[in-house]
């Protein structure tokens, strides 16, 4: 038995290297961009220009702060076109667009060649003074001069995020006759004009041949994976030693904030699946037990309507019914408290009663959920129970009935509820995502929702590998409980 | 008599005695009608109209030419997505059962126009006035006045093929890896090293040309719609490479390269689907649709990739005990293929357990789409699902007929697929039977 734990849990190494690492490939190949979110200069129309080099200095400051400037992994997997230094240049989109020409046109000086003078055009409408324009050309207002400016500036904006031929080719057409109708663009053509030469000698150049090499490249412990594995020696501990690093929405740890949410999806999941097995337990048995009596066909209907019902319908119009203003008003439509009339100091059993009214709908649309599961597997697991022969062999003996079903049968159908019970240690961390965002419940689930929408990849990663690691715990301690309840099962 | 059965007979009569499941496969046809049909039976252009002396179907041109013109002898330009056919002065009509598009916003019955109260729209003389019955909103509007009653059918498309497309990935890669894993086990793989080794190679490059060289084109592709297509190539490319490197590999077939070796394939396989089942699944759907091209055909790709592992489960251990029978040890001993012995002999008696578990994987595939479109997570603002109804519905309070018809439509086609599911099992396994 101890072998055999031994050897399980030493499976679990792997696997969570495999789930963590997958997490983190999908987090990286995000288009979002965190340092964007995070430097709060989300204003994208095309205001690139506005972005000034003090902007650029702290996101790129932050990129490295974050590690985001460091290769992924310890290796790379790629193409020879696309294997390089890409992941220093500092806006997501931009880095995006360029791996795009590199992976088309293959020749990556041409492509950095060609991108930089675009953004030096760029930069050069910063360059333009809008009085001094309008002192020259009178013929024209200011609006219309500022117009055309920011039109220029947004365009090529545009082109830095783009590799499409056609797109570029459309762009470049409007521009070109945007700068030759209007000659006070002068400055800015100059620009666009040595960015075209780069780009045409981008096309002729192109060795689009080298993103049909493959190649893999060795990065060396200066990673992000191994960051987050084992930490950078300075603020980041690494998460063999606990710590899972900052969340990008708030800079607070992930521990701490998983910490002050998991009680409350923990509270849920445990009551919900608690009452769900005082239910559905004596309800499974009764019904095998009086097989096809009108009992047993009414509920299995029931359960089985309940069973095809999705969660959401239930708890919406739970919500609906219970909590509406033109119907019912008997409860709360969000949250788990009042935030003006709730006191921290409270003691346990006033929070208790404070709370009790938030908690009942999405307690019954948890406890549904695996009430109708668990009273079906149970019924089925009992009806095979009872046809075995030491049951017979029980009511030979002359038992008494309540003997045989709670002896002897109830022991023996307990495997499939096992199964079940595996699964609440992820649940209490993962929550429900559907039931906390319908209900507003702070908890794990509306958490992790939260920060997929806001791209927190730290707090992501922190879930898939917790929620990971729980869900083989639970497997594991089903397959212990099994052993326990049946003899029959060893493992050796 | 006797002569004449066989197992599909007798699983189809037991199938035919359990009323519930054969009533749900009734429904089911239906909903496939149902989508099959939804442009005729929903849509804000007539079946049939005549207008000006002239005849035209303009329901039917919505397939292949929506935005067919016609140009009058007085000038008047007819641009049939274009036009309000209700305003016009037209001599007669036939119009689809519901009379409303399910992206049209009917601009006078805005702000969530109840089925049971007062909708009104504008005649052909300008005046406001209530609608007539032929053309009222059978299940109320949303906010922007979209007709429910038409969403929830056009809506039907989109359950039904997330079932069948999620599922068909599903089953394809669970009945394959289940197949080799629960045939061969571990000791009964053997290959030439070089053959193992070239194959792992073919794998790696294939997944490379497949992926790394095309995943641009498979980007725009699922961003424009084609993204299956592309991806069926991709998985084409690899398949090409896995098979041609193993036909290369003959030629260096030599010494110790030739030494034949065992491959684990059962430990590769179980390993593999215990790492998807520790994953969170609804998480990982959640994160990769979130962070990645709205698309309803990626949704439905990624709900196949990760619920395959069930299928496999099954399916391999029904080769487990397969694989010991005479009739398949007799065909190993009469020298057919492995390929042969798993596609003629095995796999044809190995799938009625695969069939119940595909149904209920329906299900749950319907139940997860609609769940990710309640989210508003994937699905494209313009695409009308069941669950992005309901979502409406949420936020609206008075608005029920946004939540009880769109969750019934869910709960009603789940239910379809739980019962069918259920039909089959107790069809399928004899053992059942008393």
């Amino acid at each position: 038995m101890l072998k055999y734990l031994v050897k399980r849990i030493l499976v679990f190494i792997p696997t969570l290297i495999a789930i963590s690492l997958l997490a983190f490939i999908i987090n990286i190949n995000a288009p979002a961009d965190p340092v964007e979110k995070l430097s709060n200069t989300a204003d994208k129309e095309g205001a690139a220009n506005q972005q000034s080099n003090a902007t650029k200095k702290i996101k790129q400051d932050l990129r490295k702060k974050l590690g985001l400037d460091l290769p992924v992994f310890y290796f790379d997997f790629s193409s020879l076109g696309d294997s390089d230094t890409l992941h220093r240049v500092g806006d997501k989109d931009h880095v995006a667009c360029m791996k795009e020409l590199k992976h088309y046109y293959g020749n990556w000086d041409d492509v950095s060649d060609y991108f930089l003078q675009l953004d030096k055009t760029l930069k050069a409408h910063a360059d333009l003074d809008l009085n001094t324009i309008h002192s020259q050309q009178t013929k024209y207002t200011k609006n219309e001069i500022n117009d055309l400016i920011t039109k220029s500036s947004f365009e090529i904006g545009a082109m830095l995020e783009t590799a499409n031929p056609e797109v570029l080719n459309y762009k470049r057409n409007e521009l070109e006759e945007i700068y030759t109708n209007y000659s006070f663009l002068q400055p800015i053509a100059l620009q666009f004009n040595l960015a075209l030469e780069k780009y045409d000698k981008m096309l002729a150049n192109q060795s689009s041949w080298k993103s049909y090499v493959p190649s893999i490249t060795w990065n060396g412990s200066k990673n992000q994976y191994h960051f987050w594995l084992f930490g950078d020696g300075e603020q980041r501990k690494g998460v063999v030693r606990g710590d899972f690093g900052f969340s990008y929405i708030d800079s607070q740890p992930i521990n701490t904030k998983i910490w002050s949410k998991v009680w409350i999806s923990f509270s849920f999941s445990i009551i919900s699946v608690l009452l769900a097995y005082l239910i559905s337990i004596p309800l499974g048995i009764y019904s095998a037990y009086k097989k096809d009596s009108r009992f047993d066909r009414v509920s299995s209907i029931i359960v089985f309507v309940l069973y095809s019902m999705p969660s959401f319908f239930i708890g919406v119009l739970l919500l609906y019914t219970f909590a509406n203003p033109d119907t019912l008003r008997w409860f709360p439509v969000s949250g788990i408290q009042d935030p003006t009339l709730f006191n921290p100091d409270w003691t346990l059993s006033q929070k208790i009663s404070h709370r009790a009214p938030y908690f009942v709908l999405p307690l019954i649309t948890y406890i549904y959920s695996s009430f109708a599961f668990l009273s079906r597997i149970m019924r089925v697991g009992v009806i095979d129970v009872f046809g075995q022969d030491y049951i017979r062999t029980a009511r030979a003996k002359g038992l008494g009935e309540g003997s045989v079903v709670l002896k002897h049968a109830l022991r023996n159908s307990l495997l499939p509820i096992i199964t079940v019970f595996a699964n609440i240690f992820p649940l209490a961390i993962g929550g429900s995502i559907i039931i906390e965002t319908i209900f507003t419940i702070p908890g794990m689930g509306f958490e992790i929702y939260n920060s997929i929408l806001n791209s927190d990849y730290p707090m992501i990663i922190a879930a898939f590998t917790i929620i990971g690691f729980l869900t083989m715990v639970g497997y594991l301690v089903a397959d212990i409980l099994y052993a326990l309840v049946d003899p029959r099962i060893s493992y050796k | 008599m006797e002569q004449n059965f066989s197992f599909k007979k007798y699983a189809w009569a037991q199938f035919k005695k359990n009323k519930p499941a054969l009533f749900s496969l009734y429904l089911l046809f239906s909903l496939i009608l149902i989508a099959i049909l939804a442009p005729f039976l929903a849509n804000d252009q007539p079946l049939y109209c005549q207008y000006k002396g002239e005849s035209f179907y303009p329901a039917f041109s919505t397939i292949g030419n929506p935005n067919k013109k016609v140009v009058f002898k007085d000038g008047e330009e007819l641009q049939f997505d274009l036009t309000d056919w209700r305003r016009l002065d037209l001599t007669s009509v036939v119009w689809a059962p519901i009379a409303y598009s399910p992206d049209g916003g009917d601009r006078y019955n805005r702000e969530y126009v109840s089925p049971l109260g007062v909708q009104r729209y504008k005649n052909s003389d300008n005046e406001i006035v209530e609608l007539p019955s032929r053309l009222r909103h059978f299940m109320g509007t949303d906010k922007i006045g979209r007709d429910l009653a038409s969403g929830l059918i056009h809506g039907t498309r989109i359950s039904l093929l997330v079932g069948v497309v999620a599922m068909g990935i599903a089953s394809i890669i669970g009945v394959f890896l289940g197949a080799i894993a629960g045939f061969f086990g571990d000791r009964n793989l053997l290959m030439p090293r070089i053959k193992y080794y070239f194959t792992l190679l073919g794998l790696f490059l294939g997944l490379f040309y497949a992926f790394g060289v095309r995943k641009y084109k498979l980007v725009y592709a699922f961003s424009g719609g084609n993204g299956i297509l592309e991806l069926i190539l991709s998985l084409l490319v690899i398949v090409a490479f896995i098979v041609g490197f193993r036909k290369l590999s003959v030629l260096f077939k030599k010494g110790w390269l030739a030494k034949e070796i065992n491959v684990p394939i059962d430990t590769f396989v179980s390993r593999g689907i215990e790492i998807l089942n520790s994953i969170p699944r609804l998480i990982l759907i959640i994160t990769i649709s979130a962070i990645f091209v709205r698309s309803i055909w990626l949704i439905m790709v990624i709900i196949g990739l990760t619920s395959w592992t069930g299928i496999a489960r099954f399916t391999r251990a029904e080769f487990l005990r397969i694989r010991e029978l005479e009739y398949v040890q007799a065909a190993k001993s009469l020298g057919y293929s492995n390929f042969r012995a798993i596609a003629k002999h095995a796999l044809p008696n190995a799938l009625a357990p695969v069939f119940v578990s595909i149904a209920f994987g329906v299900a749950s595939a319907i139940l997860i789409e609609s769940s990710l479109s309640f989210l508003g997570i994937g699905v494209p603002d313009d695409v009308v699902t069941w669950g992005s109804l309901l979502n409406l519905g949420r936020q609206e309070f008075e608005a029920w007929w946004l939540v009880i018809f769109p969750g019934m439509a869910i709960f009603l086609t789940i239910t379809v697929y739980n019962l069918i599911g259920e039909g089959l099992r107790d069809a399928l396994d004899p053992r059942l039977k008393s």
